[in-house]
């Protein structure tokens, strides 16, 4: 499978991490061969269609910053754009930067992808949460593979996980804590008794939290991820707007103290049932599934058959994402295969 | 027919004796007790164990006159009657809005607030208040969304349950 990605961010150079340690592995045991064509960052592009070692590429990005350095194949100044136009592929990996806003330029790529009859995976959640119908009609129209594992929950199986594994069932509702940095900081906050910003600025300082951590404390990064799963499981057809969103800067120790008092944690929730889309603090009982601590995350499915089936999951890191590429991967090559 | 209640009583004197009287009084043979004066409750009610026997109707009206005398029935028979529901709310909480939000709860049919807790902050924005409310069975839902508008209106974050 020749592959273009876009994007050499930390989840594009897991991907490239995870090809390199996994390749032979994934052609023993899938008949998978699993080769690089194409890289772009936002500096430039890496072009081989003999494929590209995922190790020089690595260490070219780490010395000089930019995929373009990459010895004798590297292009600088071109974009991703500009590959979809030239380069011979099966399969787009999108991870450019999330963009909450218009979601640029990451649906553009997909789209061109999609309708010059590529299949695409992705962890990007801001095409996915402004735009998934039209993501979703496209790859349908166009009869290729879209799949996005990696855009909820990083490591832990979810959308797959349902469309998959729960087939059967109908899905009724899903709860979860779908934000690792925040989970880290109410979990700090409620083990500690430390402030909402002493917590924030050690998330910080770790790189839990981002230097503008907007996005994870507002809820707005879980918000993304509640429209994925209404669309993508829940056959709903919404957008980010339609979720109510409420963060935990306004948390307090006091606050956390009240809640321990009587049993009860205070996480920050994403809902989707047919009452409401939101994400807001709730409180959940120290025994449950969702009192999980750290960086965690976690999905409660409610379920016709099965009732309640809970996974939990590693939600960020870069090879933990990675992996969630490498699944939808290994998955599109089945598919292809039983064609 | 017997049935197997769960009460809950205030920690005070003549609570149990006040529960227990009208039942025999009522006609209903009282099978069972089990009062544990050290287990409480977190708000410090007591949990009370009955088994009561009788006629169908005898022990409805039985039912009826506790809950009339203003004592919470819990569980019947296993199942619940009340449930908890607890809440929080986090902003520049006064007095007033407290007194406010309680009575409107209590306004509602088969609710009754149980607990409150108001942890006033220096910086008053931070001011968090903690409300257990008790109700009818089922109404949860019903609860939780009205919890949400008021707090709401007043400018609080909510914090409800999962």
């Amino acid at each position: 499978m020749r592959i273009c990605i876009i994007g050499f961010g930390s989840v594009g150079q897991g991907v490239a991490r995870v090809f390199n340690m996994k390749r032979n592995r994934i052609k023993k045991d899938y008949d998978l061969d699993l080769q690089i064509v194409a890289v772009a960052d936002s500096e430039g592009a890496v072009i081989s269609e003999d494929g590209i070692n995922p190790a020089l590429l690595l260490e070219t990005k780490q010395n000089t910053g930019k995929v373009s350095d990459y010895p004798d194949y590297g292009f600088s100044g071109v974009t991703g754009m500009d590959l979809l136009d030239t380069i011979e592929y099966d399969c787009l990996v999108e991870v450019t930067p999330t963009n909450i806003n218009d979601s640029e330029p990451a649906r553009s790529h997909m789209l061109k992808a999609m309708n010059t009859g590529k299949n695409v995976v992705t962890s990007n959640k801001g095409p996915l949460a402004l735009g998934f119908t039209e993501l979703r009609d496209t790859a349908q129209t166009n009869k290729v593979m879209f799949k996005y594992e990696a855009s909820v929950g990083g490591a832990m199986p979810i959308i797959n996980f349902a469309h998959e594994t729960l087939s059967g069932c109908e899905i009724k509702s899903i709860y979860g804590i779908l934000n690792g940095t925040t989970n880290y900081i109410l979990s700090r906050m409620a083990k500690e008794g430390s402030s909402y910003n002493q917590t924030l600025n050690e998330a910080k300082e770790m790189g839990i939290a981002e230097t503008d951590p907007t996005q994870d404390v507002e809820g707005e990064d879980a918000a993304c991820k509640v429209v994925i799963l209404a669309n993508s499981i829940m056959n709903m057809n919404v957008t980010y707007n339609d979720v109510i969103v409420k963060g935990i800067s306004q948390i307090t120790p006091k606050s956390i103290q009240l809640a321990k008092k009587e049993g009860y944690l205070i996480k920050l929730i994403g809902e989707v049932s047919p009452d409401s889309l939101e994400v807001s603090p709730r409180l959940v009982s120290e025994g449950s599934p969702f009192a999980v601590e750290g960086t965690l995350n976690v999905a409660t499915l409610k379920t016709d058959l099965a009732d309640d089936v809970t996974v939990v999951g590693k939600g960020a890191g870069s090879i933990e994402t990675a992996s969630a590429i490498l699944s939808d991967l290994i998955s599109i090559s089945k598919s292809m295969k039983n064609i | 027919m017997r049935l197997k209640l769960v009460l809950e009583l205030l920690d005070v004197p003549g609570q149990l004796l006040d529960a227990l009287n009208p039942i025999g009084r009522l006609g209903a043979n009282i099978v069972a007790v089990i009062h544990q004066r050290d287990v409480k409750t977190e708000r410090g009610t007591i949990p009370v164990q009955i088994t009561i026997e009788g006629n169908e109707e005898t022990l409805n009206t039985v039912l009826k006159k506790l809950e009339a005398d203003g004592i919470q029935i819990m569980r019947v028979d296993g199942i619940l009657r009340k449930e908890k529901i607890t809440t929080i709310f986090i902003g520049n909480i006064v007095d007033q809005d407290v007194k406010d939000t309680v009575n409107i709860l209590n306004q509602l049919e088969g609710v009754r607030v149980a607990d409150l807790d108001l942890k006033m902050s220096d910086h008053p924005e931070h001011s968090a208040s903690k409300i257990i409310i008790e109700a009818d069975y089922g109404r949860k839902k019903m609860i939780t969304s009205k919890i949400k508008e008021l707090g709401n209106n007043k400018g609080f974050l909510v914090i409800n349950e999962v």
